[in-house]
């Protein structure tokens, strides 16, 4: 049975609710921050779609990201495009470098998968870091933003860059759980839980877990694109591994298997590195300490834990929801 | 210069003083994946903090050797703490859970060590009898790296003999092959996985004293092995002594190769390699188990 109002949903609407409020209210500085996180949530949830539905743990996932950035600002600034098409290309060339990467690295699994995917893109990283043409370690500067005034929104002003990251965050979480909703979403869920069982039945095991790869690889495209256009430049960084392993433990901390886990990871741990680096010089223990209390404590992630008490507690039975 | 033989044979070298170091660090780690499953990515961690208490004694005690030998007993006692509070809830966690503490216990260990020892690169002085150079083929060689490639060709002939020679050895690789079997005859398993546990920690430990004679010692000086401990598991293997052995001299000598012939792609070599491995062989080059 299909339910319109599930707790996922209900969730989503709240933060997107509560970050709309909160782009009018706070500062310019906060408002960067929104926008920052937002592009964030994105990625994440791109990344969740790999690690927490079809079980592949990427290390490499912010490869993807970094193609994303660099065909935005490749097209922009080198060959003078518009931003609307360059973002469509962009998400269109990152979801075919996922697919000629995911053809050789889907089969592989556990820590073989993580290690392959982090050295594919240490390659790119290095690629990029190497090649003068698109700035080699110095990066690109002088990338714009997608022109909106027809929306009747200036970019240039954070609040409403931030106001038009969130939209996109909207349309691509509804886009992601109508899929994740859809038969081929249940599938992926299948072969993560008994990979042997859907096999028997017949299920194409390899091109459901590419097609995966592919769509997340364009999702993390767009994330990137997005970020590109926020900072106005890339450089190698957002490819190093470190980025794609901030992210996994977004995604891990925040609850794998829901989209909305993998932002409120996202949303929770940077707002806490970010204020406790503002607070103590030592925030990296105060985050450790708090990694290990989510394990040990919260044990299906921050958002799956609470998930798992609401779903037990008697106001949501009550409202007419089954307990699971 | 590329093809002087006198060339070749000391790039040579030093790319076995990197294959032993790491060797040291992926062999431990390599055994408590195959028996256990256990993800523990603070590896690296241990590995800094013996190169830390290494100093530590050394300026105590002002002899390498008495850091040698009680630095990585500190490391393997810091490792059973770990395990005691922490590891052992985890033996049978999802392994992404595994990730997320053993990721925590890095970044708390980095803060650790600069909060302890701060945040500037020091090192190990080395021992009096290797600080000189040897003469290998009319060219100077720092006796002391031939120091580091012997001890670990004697590490792995003990680790060799314990695991083919002894009844814990037999246990530990009929443990890797079906654990649970094992324990259906009536042998602690858990016991075997901790005793490896502590060894690697031990290992782990040991390199860092050695290798903070020829690295910096410094905060951070553990996410750079971790990566290449991580390489030379998966080339190997998961859980062989072979695998350990075979993965460590590719990638030692990989990665020194490539950042003297191939400069401008030393930092692709050892990723490219590792592709490739893992594209023909899904499973690692010599695994304890057979891949299903």
């Amino acid at each position: 049975m299909k339910k319109l109002f599930t707790l996922d949903r209900f969730v989503a609407l709240f933060l997107i609710a509560l970050s709309l409020l909160l782009s009018e209210s706070v500062e310019y500085y906060g408002q960067e921050l929104i926008a920052e996180i937002t592009i964030l949530a994105i990625f994440a949830m791109s990344l969740d779609l790999l690690v927490g539905y079809a079980g592949l743990v990427s290390l490499g996932h912010a490869a993807f990201l970094g193609i994303g950035s660099y065909a935005t600002g490749i097209l922009t600034v080198q060959y003078g495009w518009e931003m609307f098409p360059t973002m469509l290309i962009s998400i269109a060339l990152a979801g075919l470098v996922s697919a000629l990467v995911g053809i050789f690295v889907v089969r592989l699994e556990g820590i073989f998968f993580i290690m392959i995917t982090l050295a594919v893109s240490q390659m790119f990283h290095a690629y990029f870091l190497k090649n003068r043409e698109f700035g080699g370690d110095d990066g690109m500067p002088g990338i714009q933003r997608l022109d909106l005034e027809a929306f009747g929104l200036t970019v240039f002003d954070p609040a409403d860059f931030a106001k038009f990251t969130l939209i996109v965050a909207v349309l691509v979480y509804i886009g992601l759980d109508l899929l994740m909703s859809s038969p081929f979403g249940r599938y992926l869920i299948g072969i993560h839980q008994n990979e042997n069982r859907m096999r028997s039945l017949g299920v194409p095991v390899e091109q459901y877990k590419l097609a995966i790869f592919i769509i997340a690889g364009m999702v993390a495209g767009l994330s990137g694109s997005l970020q590109a256009q926020h900072t106005g430049f890339v450089s190698p960084d957002a490819m190093f591994w470190t980025v794609s392993g901030v992210v996994l433990i977004m995604v891990i901390a925040g609850g794998t298997g829901s989209l909305v886990g993998a932002v409120v990871g996202a949303v929770i741990v940077r707002l806490l590195s970010h204020q406790i680096s503002s607070l103590t010089e030592h925030w990296m223990l105060f985050m450790g300490l708090f990694f290990i209390a989510i394990v040990l404590f919260a044990s299906d992630g921050i958002y799956g834990t609470f998930a798992k008490y609401c779903r037990r507690s008697r106001w949501w039975k009550s409202a007419g929801n089954s307990s699971d | 210069m590329y093809s002087d033989p006198t060339f070749l044979v000391i790039q040579t070298l030093n790319g076995l003083q990197l294959a032993m170091l790491l060797f040291l660090l992926s062999v431990g780690l390599s055994v408590v994946f195959g028996l256990m499953n256990i993800v523990n990515l603070a590896h690296g961690t241990l590995y800094m903090f013996g190169a830390y208490f290494g100093i530590w004694v050394y300026n105590l005690t002002e002899s390498f050797w008495a850091a040698l030998a009680l630095a990585p007993l500190g490391v393997m006692l810091l490792g059973m703490f770990f395990y005691e509070i922490l590891i052992k809830k985890l033996r049978n966690a999802p392994p992404l859970q595994q990730v997320l503490v053993t990721f925590g216990l890095i970044f708390v260990g980095l803060d650790a060590v600069r909060m302890s020892w701060g945040n500037l690169a020091t090192s190990i002085p080395k021992p009096e009898i290797f600080s000189g150079s040897v003469l290998i083929f009319g060219e100077i060689y720092p006796s002391y790296r031939l120091f580091i490639i012997g001890l670990g060709i004697l590490v792995m002939l003990v680790l060799y003999f314990c695991l083919e020679r002894t009844r814990v050895g037999s246990i530990i690789r009929a443990g890797v092959d079906d654990r649970e079997m094992v324990s259906c005859l009536g042998i602690n398993v858990d016991l075997a996985f901790f005793g490896v546990f502590c060894i690697g920690c031990y290992l782990a430990g040991l390199s860092g004293v050695v290798a903070g004679a020829v690295f910096p010692v410094e905060p951070g000086m553990d996410m750079s092995v971790l990566i290449l401990t991580l390489i030379v598991v998966v080339v190997g293997g998961l859980g062989s002594l072979k695998g350990a052995v075979v993965g460590s001299l590719m990638i030692g000598l990989a990665e020194t190769y490539g950042q003297v012939f191939i400069p401008e792609y030393a930092s692709v070599t050892i990723y490219a390699l590792m592709a490739i491995i893992l594209l023909k062989r899904p499973g690692g080059l010599f695994p304890a188990r057979a891949v299903q």
